[in-house]
């Protein structure tokens, strides 16, 4: 192993691959200055799965199912942006009801996963209690999701042209008493990340990122609200049935982790908005159309917003019934990059809270491995990777 | 700005019962939708095998022991299944079902996890019939 040399009085902490502080492989470099970070460098791919050449391999109905598998957290979202893409491809809409259960389910899922991030950001700050009750409300949300689907976590309401279950009176009944105690207990945890001096001494001030900062990194989802970015896929490309239910973007200005705590707090209450919204106006009719097996040819491009922010899928059909190519951006990958560029001038101890602030999901954004021999430019040119001769593997 | 906004919070919690469950001593009802084992109806099936192709993790087998009186065997590797429901979604004969009862279906061997399903007469013809590994020499040492 090569042994790095950095200036004098310098050191360069490495963290990961493998860690017990973090729950997911990724190996973390930051150069230390005593206490104060001077460099942050970043490395993945060390949980390549090769999903998308797995996919060119099954038939559209089976990969649905794969892709759902990309992540545990925003499992519908995956789902449904492959799903929305094929559907596009195959010109097939889904018929009204089947579209507003998806948006009922995503909702959910919204909110189970920021649910979570509130417990798992609590706990990197060192506030295990906020961390415990946040996780114990959780199960509420799974509760309601296991009611509708029959699983807790992959739910797998979609099916190629629809989705699989209805939503009967009695459940809506459920769904309603479930929003209302988790509302009530959103708002006190609001109350929590804003008011209390020791949780407000971990976030305010830490982080900090501008706006011209964020859409210059590229930052997506919540991440970007936090710094003012008018930023959503549902927003500015409505899909599915986004178009009759209109979003109310969440925005603060901020920029450091307390805004983006505040970000998703509130989205959590736009998304229960929706969802009573949405229980309200549940059209009537179908749940599913039929579907054609073989996929027209043709390319789509898919964008949704998962909880973490724009998803996007690429689909490539050759007329059979098997994709010819699957591409899939996560939007902890666009978020990586406001984590180098923060991360200087902050404190050590603060790297947890910072690197849990994008919420990242490191299994979801491992999409390619590049294997890089000494002397080997880093850059790579566009016919080197439409060729396939960089060294690289999807 | 304040100190121990949580205070309130425990207060109550102590005279509250404990969250966790008391696994397996108190079982919660399962939902009616539950995913869990996959049961088959050899009496409805056609063979079309349309749920074999739709299975996202090849965990179902179909064994056509005679296609002109429908007598089939299906071969379902509960290891392999990932209780998704595309199967009996596929199915447009209503074969297929997921109970919503039987969950607790871990193991430490595969044998229980592989499961025939058919009339009694087919599962015993296909069982006897079966090629079992180990019992006969290898052509090339003979």
């Amino acid at each position: 192993m090569e042994i790095k040399k950095v200036d004098e009085g310098k050191f360069v902490v490495p963290i990961g691959p493998q860690h017990p502080a973090l729950k997911e492989p990724g190996h973390f470099e930051f150069t230390v200055d005593g206490e104060i970070v001077m460099d942050a460098k970043v490395r993945l791919g060390f949980v390549h799965r090769g999903i998308e050449k797995m996919a060119e391999q099954r038939t559209y109905t089976r990969d649905l199912y794969l892709m759902e598998r990309v992540c545990g957290i925003c499992s519908h979202v995956h789902g449904t942006a492959f799903t929305l893409g094929v559907e596009k491809l195959a010109g097939v809409t889904a018929p009204p009801r089947a579209q507003a259960i998806r948006v009922i389910i995503a909702e959910l899922e919204r909110i189970h996963s920021h649910l979570l991030w509130l417990g798992v950001a609590a706990h990197e700050g060192g506030f295990d209690t906020l961390f415990m009750y946040s996780w114990r409300d959780r199960e509420t949300v799974m509760d309601l999701l296991e009611l509708l689907s029959g699983n807790r976590v992959h739910y797998s309401a979609n099916v190629l042209g629809g989705v699989k279950f209805d939503i009967n009176p009695v459940q809506t009944d459920q769904i309603r008493r479930g929003v209302d105690y988790l509302e009530e207990r959103t708002q006190f945890y609001q109350k929590v990340v804003t008011t209390d001096n020791t949780f407000l001494g971990r976030t305010r001030g830490v982080g900090y990122m501008s706006r011209e900062q964020a859409e210059l990194q590229g930052a997506v989802g919540p991440t970007a609200r936090a710094s003012g970015v008018t930023r959503d896929v549902r927003v500015d490309a409505p899909y599915s049935f986004y178009p009759q239910t209109p979003v109310q973007i969440v925005l603060d200005d901020g920029g450091d982790l307390t805004a983006r705590f505040i970000v998703r707090i509130k989205e959590l209450f736009e998304a229960y908005r929706l969802v009573r919204l949405l229980l309200d106006n549940l059209p009537e009719g179908e749940l599913a159309t039929r579907m054609p097996r073989r996929i027209p040819a043709g390319e789509v491009i898919s964008r949704v917003e998962a909880p973490r922010g724009e998803l996007m899928y690429f689909i490539r059909s050759n007329g059979t019934d098997m994709p010819e190519r699957v591409k899939i951006r996560t939007p902890s990958l666009c978020n990586w990059g406001t984590i180098t560029s923060t991360a200087v001038g902050l404190k050590l101890a603060d790297m947890p809270m910072l690197l849990a602030g994008i919420d990242p999901c490191f299994s979801c954004n491992d999409r390619m491995i590049r294997v890089r021999r000494a002397g080997e430019p880093g850059v790579m040119t566009w016919d080197q990777i439409k060729a396939g001769k960089g060294g690289w593997s999807v | 700005m304040t100190i121990g906004t949580f205070f309130g919070e425990l207060v109550k919690s102590l005279f509250k019962r404990p969250a966790t469950e008391r696994y397996p001593y108190d079982r919660k009802p399962t939902p009616e939708r539950l995913r869990g084992k996959l049961h088959y109806d050899p009496e409805k099936c056609s063979g079309c095998q349309m749920c074999i192709r739709d299975c996202p993790s090849q965990a179902i087998e179909l064994v056509t022991i005679d296609k002109e009186n429908k007598r089939f065997v299906m071969i379902y590797h509960m290891n392999r299944c990932t209780f998704c429901d595309q199967c009996v979604q596929s199915c447009r004969f209503n074969c297929l079902d997921l109970s919503s009862e039987e969950w607790e279906l871990a193991s430490l061997q595969e044998e229980p996890l592989t499961i025939y399903y058919g009339r009694d007469e087919d599962v015993q013809f296909l069982l006897e019939n079966q090629a079992e590994p180990g019992t006969e020499a290898h052509p090339c040492e003979e």
